[in-house]
């Protein structure tokens, strides 16, 4: 890697900091405004919940309204609790120049929310590494590709944090359950259309 | 699919097959399935594999290109309740699951 990495293995255990003030200023009050929409959620069923917030409560049951409607009641308040937690962890940690491992944990899951939410907002495809052209919000797709580089350097630090592989584990799941469906399948079991 | 013929088809036989699909029906696995979605990172997919099953790098990568790719993979399976915490698990950290029983 040629970049110099931002957040790195503290020597006396947990994980420096260095960030310019700017995305520390933008870390601490974009999360705020993910967590305000939260609040307004409650127990209205995700299908009349705005883009942004459907996609940070997705459904486990699609073909069943009666086991969807229970599975939600059982962990909606958890789902949402632990959003809110990562996204709060972020914002008051924002100006830390270092931090321990489950703060770090808040990042990861709070950069994740704010990408979901904003990407379902822009409705980003596969991807994209710039604004596409002449889009109206420029400043949130800056945003948006702001925090998936940070994200990423996340994922590659942590990843090497991960336990060894649990033995066995691999062989709990078949390969390739339906074979290849052609052009591959949308969450909902439509077919994808082709890439242009 | 052809079968292979190992007897002689001509002799018709009477014998009834019993009818056990629907006596195991309640016994199928549940699977959990993630789907493909445009936003969250490839090395992120593979790395809450990792962390929530305990796959080895290989296998997390190999389901992430199967979602990424293919548009969805079974990535655990077992009882109802099991499955839901999964999927729970799963929705924690914003990858799209769902669940529906085997077949």
């Amino acid at each position: 890697m040629s970049f110099r990495r931002r957040i790195r293995p503290s020597r006396g255990g947990g994980y420096e900091v260095r960030l310019a003030a700017e995305e520390r200023a933008l870390l601490a009050v974009l999360p705020l405004h993910l967590v305000s929409l939260l609040d307004e959620v409650g127990d209205k069923p995700a299908g009349n919940l705005p883009d942004p917030l459907r996609r940070l409560l997705p459904p486990a049951y699609t073909t069943d309204p009666d086991a969807e409607r229970a599975y939600q009641a059982m962990t909606r308040d958890d789902l949402l609790e632990h959003h809110r937690e990562s996204l709060e962890t972020m914002s008051a940690t924002a100006k830390a120049t270092w931090l321990d491992e489950e703060q770090l944990a808040g990042w990861l899951a709070a950069l994740n929310d704010l990408r979901l939410s904003l990407g379902s907002m822009l409705g980003v495809t596969e991807d994209e590494a710039e604004p596409p052209a002449g889009h109206a919000r420029q400043a949130e797709w800056i945003a948006y590709l702001y925090l998936s580089g940070l994200q990423s350097e996340l994922v590659d630090l942590l990843e090497g944090t991960l336990p060894d592989p649990v033995p066995g584990a691999d062989d709990l799941v078949p390969d390739d359950l339906w074979g290849d469906p052609p052009g591959g399948l949308r969450w909902d079991g439509t077919p994808r259309p082709r890439d242009p | 699919m052809n079968e292979i013929a190992i007897a002689p088809t001509a002799v018709p036989t009477e014998v009834e097959e019993p009818e056990t699909h629907e006596t195991a029906m309640p016994e199928l696995p549940w699977l959990v399935i993630v789907w493909n979605d445009p936003i969250n990172l490839m090395t992120y997919v593979t790395y809450v594999f990792q962390k929530l099953f305990g796959y080895s790098r290989e296998k997390a990568h190999k389901l992430m290109l199967d979602v990424h790719y293919k548009g969805r993979a079974v990535v655990s399976s077992g009882p109802k309740e099991r499955a839901e915490l999964d999927v729970a698990r799963l929705h924690q950290h914003g990858l799209w699951a769902t669940m529906e029983h085997g077949t």
